[in-house]
């Protein structure tokens, strides 16, 4: 394909760039397969590369296949072929980044000891401790070294009382990491490499936007455009019924294709019959809401799926759950707020609200009184951050609501990355299909791609 | 041997059919790389910006047929690809039953050719439109796999059959699903946005040719501020700007007026809840101001541009 050897050379010099491009489009998200890199250096040597933007054109066209991966290309690309100078600045000021870093974590293995000895924490829990004020910071070292020369019955402590003193300090750590950050997390820097960092720092700019914000923290003014984008998303819902033929007994069109072939034997008169019919693919959705306090800052956001669900799908049944379930049967009404409607319904069952959640009770009750909502139609949605008591219990009963309907989709308003700290989900996760889903972006994920 | 077309004579052709198009938007670009590097092109963006219009200018430039596929839910293979004719094959069997084998029924001259298999058989290259993929299931779209890799088909009773000529695919998405990964791979990708109020002032000045151009460019401003400004559940295509344009021209008026915007909304808006939520957020009379400030805008970003 190439003529001489230094055209050989210059593509493959090309061709090195095409895939170290490739790779940090990668790191930030976006799928690439070999073939598609191979279509770009295609691309590129038909159109050449004397021009930037035809450049960035071909390898947009050929390498992302998905709008909303657009912005990250874009930022990606901007920063991969900067000049070099303007390259040398960002890893030096990632390296900066990285050695201060380093640098206060590894003061926190100074000052974090038990009797001399390391603590057994976390890096991020390392970090949130090099974040926090002077002053708080003097009080958790002060705590460290009274235990560390503290007597019990006259005794002097000993190594044995490290994991409780370690106990005391992750709970201390805990409660300052969501002081100060709340869920997001506190991490390094990343990489040292510049390229990336600077690529990182553009896209969480970028996190204005309403689509990728947590829905706790829009505001009363933005409600009206996300109710919106709620709605278009709940009608994709309302339009899932196949038609796709099936074969069938009897009833439907008569399947000519099968029909024929079998009757080929008969001599071509038509004696045993085979029908399709149309598969009734309408679901039927159960929604399971979580309204316990530590969903209290999402109820909006459920209040507003709920609502817009409503208003496209027929016959869906609504159930709030905290320490017991409570069924909302009442119509929705525009402009009600959902805990009036929840604290309607729970007037009228004669109970009260509760502050805890208990998924275990709300499917046992659903399993005892409303077993009929239940079938291979069915789709359970539950709206929850799986922070429940008698988890396991919840389990079992979600592994047998899973056997009666078709889906159980779980919408976590916990992100992913704190799942892990969260005692039951990893309980849960065999018998549903568990998303994250804070953001607008989330929810249209989701939408995408089951429906 | 035929000349090999480039980027720029493309473009000259696009234009000769008066096809607009902006170095911005690259159409013409993502276009070219799909024709020349024969990879199907997976055009997606909000109904009414012009996904289909490509197709068909595509068949224009490379003098090609085009073959469309309507997608919608349900589409099967029997619809898309080919189906049996089963009246021919009927007779077929009263006529011959003593000698009759399987093979005599299904050849060629028992089949009925569909659009993706019609492309597939045309002995000349053709253009086809696979319109609005994402209305299809995911087996659908499975199912389109072997045609968009490898231009071939399988039919169980006769075996593969390849492509006589490459077809130029064209597949369009209103982004109501997720395409899968496998058939996004197989494509060149295309987004296209609705357009800006330049290009949009020269789509109307060449579809109506009479409109003035200071009613072309009021038209086009005040739509570009409904798009940006208001999240309508369907905001106003190209071809309702069109619309609106030619009626404000039948009317005999050369600029917007408050009173005109309101009477002939309609042609723009087509839901209640749409024009509920103009009259709440905007009003006539706030569009044409808000397309004002952006003429002044324009004329500010024009001046420093002279300095």
């Amino acid at each position: 394909m190439h003529m001489d050897t230094n055209s050989d050379r210059k593509v493959s010099e090309l061709d090195k760039h095409l895939v170290e491009f490739a790779q940090l489009l990668r790191t930030v998200g976006i799928k690439i397969s070999p073939s598609e890199i191979f279509d770009a250096a295609e691309g590129l040597s038909l159109i050449g590369l004397v021009d930037r933007d035809r450049v960035e054109s071909v390898l947009q066209a050929t390498m992302v296949k998905d709008v909303k991966h657009i912005s990250a290309f874009r930022e990606t690309f901007r920063a991969y072929f900067a000049t070099l100078e303007q390259k040398e600045a960002w890893n030096k000021a990632a390296a900066q980044k990285a050695d201060q870093w380093n640098e206060q974590i590894e003061s926190t293995y100074q000052d974090l000891r038990f009797q001399d000895n390391e603590l057994d924490i976390t890096e991020e829990q390392r970090a949130v401790y090099a974040s926090m004020p002077e002053d708080d910071k003097q009080r958790l070292r002060d705590f460290l070294e009274k235990s560390s020369n503290g007597t019990r019955g006259g005794m002097p402590l000993d190594h044995s009382y490290q994991p409780m003193v370690e106990r005391v300090l992750r709970g201390s750590l805990e409660y300052w990491r969501r002081k100060l950050n709340e869920d997001e997390p506190i991490l390094s820097p990343g990489s040292t490499n510049g390229i990336l960092s600077e690529v990182e720092r553009a896209l969480r700019d970028r996190e204005v936007e309403v689509i990728s914000r947590d829905l706790k923290k829009i505001s009363p003014e933005e409600w009206p455009e996300v109710v919106r984008l709620i709605r278009r998303l709940s009608q994709r819902l309302a339009n899932q019924v196949t038609r796709r033929y099936r074969a069938a007994r009897r009833r439907g069109g008569l399947d000519m294709r099968l029909t024929l072939r079998k009757n080929l034997r008969y001599g071509g008169v038509l004696i045993d019959r085979s029908y399709r019919s149309r598969r009734k693919g309408r679901l039927k959705i159960v929604l399971l809401c979580d309204i316990s306090g530590s969903m209290l800052k999402y109820s909006e956001f459920i209040w507003q799926f709920v609502y817009g669900l409503s208003t496209v799908v027929n016959g869906i049944k609504t159930f709030a759950f905290g320490e017991m379930l409570v069924p909302l049967n009442q119509k929705f009404k525009k402009g009600q707020t959902f805990e009036t409607m929840v604290k309607e319904a729970l007037s009228m069952s004669g109970k009260e609200w509760g502050g805890g959640t208990n998924l275990a009770n709300a499917l046992e009750a659903l399993h005892r009184h409303n077993s009929d909502v239940f079938s291979k139609q069915t789709l359970l949605l539950i709206v929850s951050d799986a922070q429940t008591l008698e988890g396991e219990k919840a389990a079992e009963l979600l592994s047998w609501a899973n056997r009666q309907v078709r889906k159980v989709l779980w919408l976590n308003t916990l992100p992913e990355r704190r799942w892990s700290e969260t005692p039951f989900v990893k309980a849960f996760l065999p018998f549903c299909q568990m998303y994250e889903c804070y953001t607008l972006g989330h929810l249209t994920q989701i939408l995408n791609k089951q429906f | 041997m035929t000349e090999r077309r480039t980027l720029d004579l493309f473009e000259k052709e696009l234009d000769a059919i008066g096809y607009i198009t902006e170095r911005d938007d690259r159409i013409a670009l993502t276009a070219f790389l799909a024709t020349e590097l024969g990879k199907p092109l997976l055009i997606s963006g909000p109904a009414g910006v012009g996904k289909t219009e490509i197709a068909k200018v595509l068949s224009q430039v490379l003098e090609a047929p085009l073959i469309r596929l309507q997608c919608y839910e349900g589409l099967d293979e029997t619809k898309a690809l080919y189906e049996w004719n089963y009246q021919r094959q009927l007779l077929k069997i009263q006529l011959g039953r003593e000698h009759l084998q399987e093979a005599d029924l299904f050849s060629a001259d028992y089949l009925l050719p569909r659009p993706l298999l019609q492309a597939l058989l045309s002995e000349k290259r053709c253009v086809l439109l696979i319109d609005e993929i994402d209305k299809t299931d995911s087996e659908f779209e499975a199912f389109l796999f072997e045609l968009l890799g490898e231009f071939q088909v399988t039919i169980p009773e006769m075996g593969t059959i390849k492509a006589k000529e490459r077809p130029m695919v064209v597949l369009t998405s209103n982004g109501e699903r997720e395409l899968s990964d496998g058939l996004k791979r197989r494509c060149i990708f295309l987004h296209i946005e609705p357009p800006s109020v330049n290009k949009e002032v020269r789509i109307l000045r060449a579809k109506v040719p009479d409109l003035p151009e200071r009613l072309a460019l009021e038209v086009a401003r005040a739509v570009n501020v409904l798009r940006e400004r208001l999240s309508f559940n369907k905001t106003p295509s190209v071809s309702e700007t069109m619309d609106w344009a030619k009626a404000l021209l039948v009317m005999g008026k050369t600029g917007l007026d408050p009173a005109w915007v309101e009477a002939t909304l309609t042609l723009l808006l087509k839901s209640q809840d749409d024009v509920e939520l103009f009259y709440q957020e905007m009003g006539a009379e706030g569009l044409l101001f808000e397309s004002g400030k952006m003429a002044q805008g324009e004329r500010n970003a024009h001046g420093h541009q002279q300095r």
